[in-house]
């Protein structure tokens, strides 16, 4: 069949973009699963979810090769075909072929669980995104477990994928990678071709840059006064007379990072409080213990309260937050190098990477090791940074607001 | 009662740099009340920067430990590693203005640094040589 065969599109353009810019999430979702980057992250998924949601719909209207009901093959033809396939007889198809197809059904049925489970671990523990509030922290653990498991569920699958790819390409003598890139086929005369939905392509493509740069618009205009904070929690309790005397010699350490038994603890013992002598009186160790205990971390008053809390054995007192579990197991992957840099200077100095230490709220995201801040990519995107502060006129970085509602 | 009047109207007022020298001359008459007096701006000077043994750690600490040795920029606490906003009133205007603050911290830092608390006739001079910079 090969010396009659031609080049005919059979991957148009929204198809190959949904699949290259799935990749593209896939890929990043993994490599930003920290909580460090969490807004990046929690793109990739967004998008994930639109690519996947646009796809259902170009499953209908997509034209030939992309349509389901082009691929709709039941599980027993794609049985029959995998055992076709190890006997090395599988007859070529130009379009997807029965197992191929389930496991596309099956990678986009999962990323949409994946996808699901995340906003839901998004919206009960760090209470942003659409389903902000609809689950506790706790559940919203159990979702964030689930959408871990998930995520390498479908890792496996994308393994099988490329596997079934490779295999496919092997047996029958076709760069299968290289028609998803082109769009093009070697297909003998007669086939269907699949051109048109350029507009749509480019529609999708205008669709997914402006959204990456609304998202990411903050980075671009931040200063460093003031950085970008991509998620802003509530605003948490305060007191002055906690502030002044307790944050004169460190961060005014918010209550909500220790159980109320420690706190008190702490405020018993003002007179020996890490080797300084507080000199506080009473009546100001009252108010200040008060406000300490009613704001503790069993109020569970932000994600880090309640993990922190969690972390912490009923039988113990901890004087220190560094030395309870979830923080040591946050920081342990920072080098002693960068502790002791001078613009780290200490455990203790939690502001000089989270940028929302002074309020408390400890947010994802918020964090910039500041040692890291000079390399040279950074340099680079400080120059795009500056094109883009000289061509808006607002200068002001724009704080997302998605308070838990 | 009239005095603390005039101390309360300063506060609201006039401008910082008035109710600094009027905390800080408060004290200061305080302190000669006790006994002390007259006080040195260069006697408080050489105190600043005179170092002391300290017993526990074996060594030397002075004000500058935190506050730097250039008043005008900001220091360091040696232990915890915040920024502490300079001292002088000229670059720092709400320095000197609260005596609860001012003798909250000369118990602290003198004990700290001194070993032990520090004394009238010392403070009042620190306050000379701090209030002038
Ligand atoms: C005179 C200075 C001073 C004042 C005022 C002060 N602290 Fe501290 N605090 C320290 C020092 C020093 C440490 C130990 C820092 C280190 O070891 O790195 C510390 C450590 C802490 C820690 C442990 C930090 C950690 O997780 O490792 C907490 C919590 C704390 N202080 C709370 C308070 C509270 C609450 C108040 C107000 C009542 C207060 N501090 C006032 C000097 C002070
Ligand atoms: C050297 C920089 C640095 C310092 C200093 C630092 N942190 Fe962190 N912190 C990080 C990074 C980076 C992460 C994110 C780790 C990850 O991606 O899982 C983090 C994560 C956290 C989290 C988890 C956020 C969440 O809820 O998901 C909490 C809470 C936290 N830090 C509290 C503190 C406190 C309190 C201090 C001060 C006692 C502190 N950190 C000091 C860098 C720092
Ligand atoms: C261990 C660190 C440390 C040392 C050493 C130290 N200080 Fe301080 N000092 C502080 C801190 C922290 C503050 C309060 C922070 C602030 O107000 O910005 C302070 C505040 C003060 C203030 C109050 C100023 C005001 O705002 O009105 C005075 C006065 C003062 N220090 C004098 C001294 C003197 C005198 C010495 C030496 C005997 C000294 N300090 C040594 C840490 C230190």
């Amino acid at each position: 069949m090969s010396n009659i065969s031609r080049e005919v599109k059979i991957w148009n353009l929204p198809v190959r973009l949904f699949h290259w810019v799935l990749v593209g999430c896939f890929i990043t979702a993994w490599l930003t699963r920290d909580d460090r980057y969490l807004d990046i992250h929690v793109f990739a998924g967004y998008l994930m979810g639109g690519l996947i949601l646009f796809r259902l719909l170009w499953g209908v209207i997509g034209g030939p090769y992309a349509r389901f009901c082009d691929f709709a093959f039941g599980w027993r033809e794609a049985w029959d075909y995998t055992k076709m396939v190890l006997k090395r007889c599988a007859p070529r198809f130009i379009g997807h072929n029965p197992a191929g197809s389930w496991g596309i059904y099956i990678l986009l049925g999962l990323g949409v669980l994946v996808v699901i489970t995340g906003l839901l671990a998004f919206g009960g523990e760090e209470g942003h995104g659409p389903l902000a509030g609809l689950l506790n922290y706790a559940q919203g653990a159990i979702a964030h477990d689930l959408h871990e498991l998930l995520a390498w569920v479908m890792l496996g699958a994308v393994a099988v994928h490329l596997l079934g790819v490779l295999v496919e390409s092997v047996l029958h003598r076709e760069n299968l990678i290289a028609s998803m890139i082109t769009g093009y086929k070697s297909v003998p005369p007669g086939t269907v071709s699949a051109a048109g939905g350029r507009p749509v392509g480019v529609l999708m493509l205008a669709t997914i840059i402006a959204a990456g740069f609304s998202w990411f618009y903050g980075y671009l205009v931040e200063t460093p006064e003031q950085p970008y904070r991509p998620f802003v929690g509530q605003q948490l309790p305060d007191n002055a007379l906690w502030r002044e005397e307790c944050g004169a010699c460190h961060l005014a350490f918010h209550p909500s990072l220790l159980p109320a038994r420690s706190w008190t603890v702490m405020m018993e013992s003002q007179s020996s409080h890490f080797g300084e002598d507080l000199f506080l009186e009473q009546d100001a160790i009252d108010e200040i213990t008060a406000f300490l205990a009613g704001n503790a971390a069993e109020q569970a008053l932000t994600e880090a309260a309640w993990k922190i809390d969690q972390s912490i054995p009923k039988t113990a007192t901890p004087l220190r937050i560094t030395e309870t579990q979830y923080w040591i197991d946050k920081h342990r992957e920072i080098s002693v190098q960068v502790w002791r840099s001078p613009k780290v200077n200490g455990k203790v100095n939690c502001a000089s990477c989270h940028l929302d230490a002074d309020d408390g709220t400890f947010e994802d995201a918020a964090m910039r090791i500041p040692v890291e801040a000079d390399s040279s990519s950074a340099a680079v995107f400080k120059i795009f940074q500056k094109a883009v502060r000289y061509f808006s006129f607002n200068s002001s970085p724009p704080n997302r607001l998605e308070d838990k509602g | 009662m009239k005095r603390k009047l005039i101390v309360v109207t300063a506060l609201m007022f006039a401008m910082p740099l008035y109710a600094q020298a009027d905390a800080v001359s408060e004290l200061q008459a305080d302190y000669q009340a006790k006994g002390a007096g007259p006080f040195s701006a260069a006697a408080g000077e050489a105190l600043w920067n005179k170092p002391f043994k300290n017993a526990k750690s074996g060594k030397e600490r002075n004000c500058t430990t935190c506050h730097t040795a250039d008043l005008t920029q900001s220091g360091k606490h040696v232990r915890t590693g915040k920024v502490i906003e300079p001292m002088a009133p000229s670059v720092n205007p709400k320095r000197l203005t609260e005596v609860k603050k001012i003798k909250k911290w000369f118990v602290r830092n003198c004990k700290w640094t001194l070993g032990r608390e520090c004394t009238a006739q010392e403070k009042g001079d620190l306050l000379a040589f701090l209030k002038n910079l």
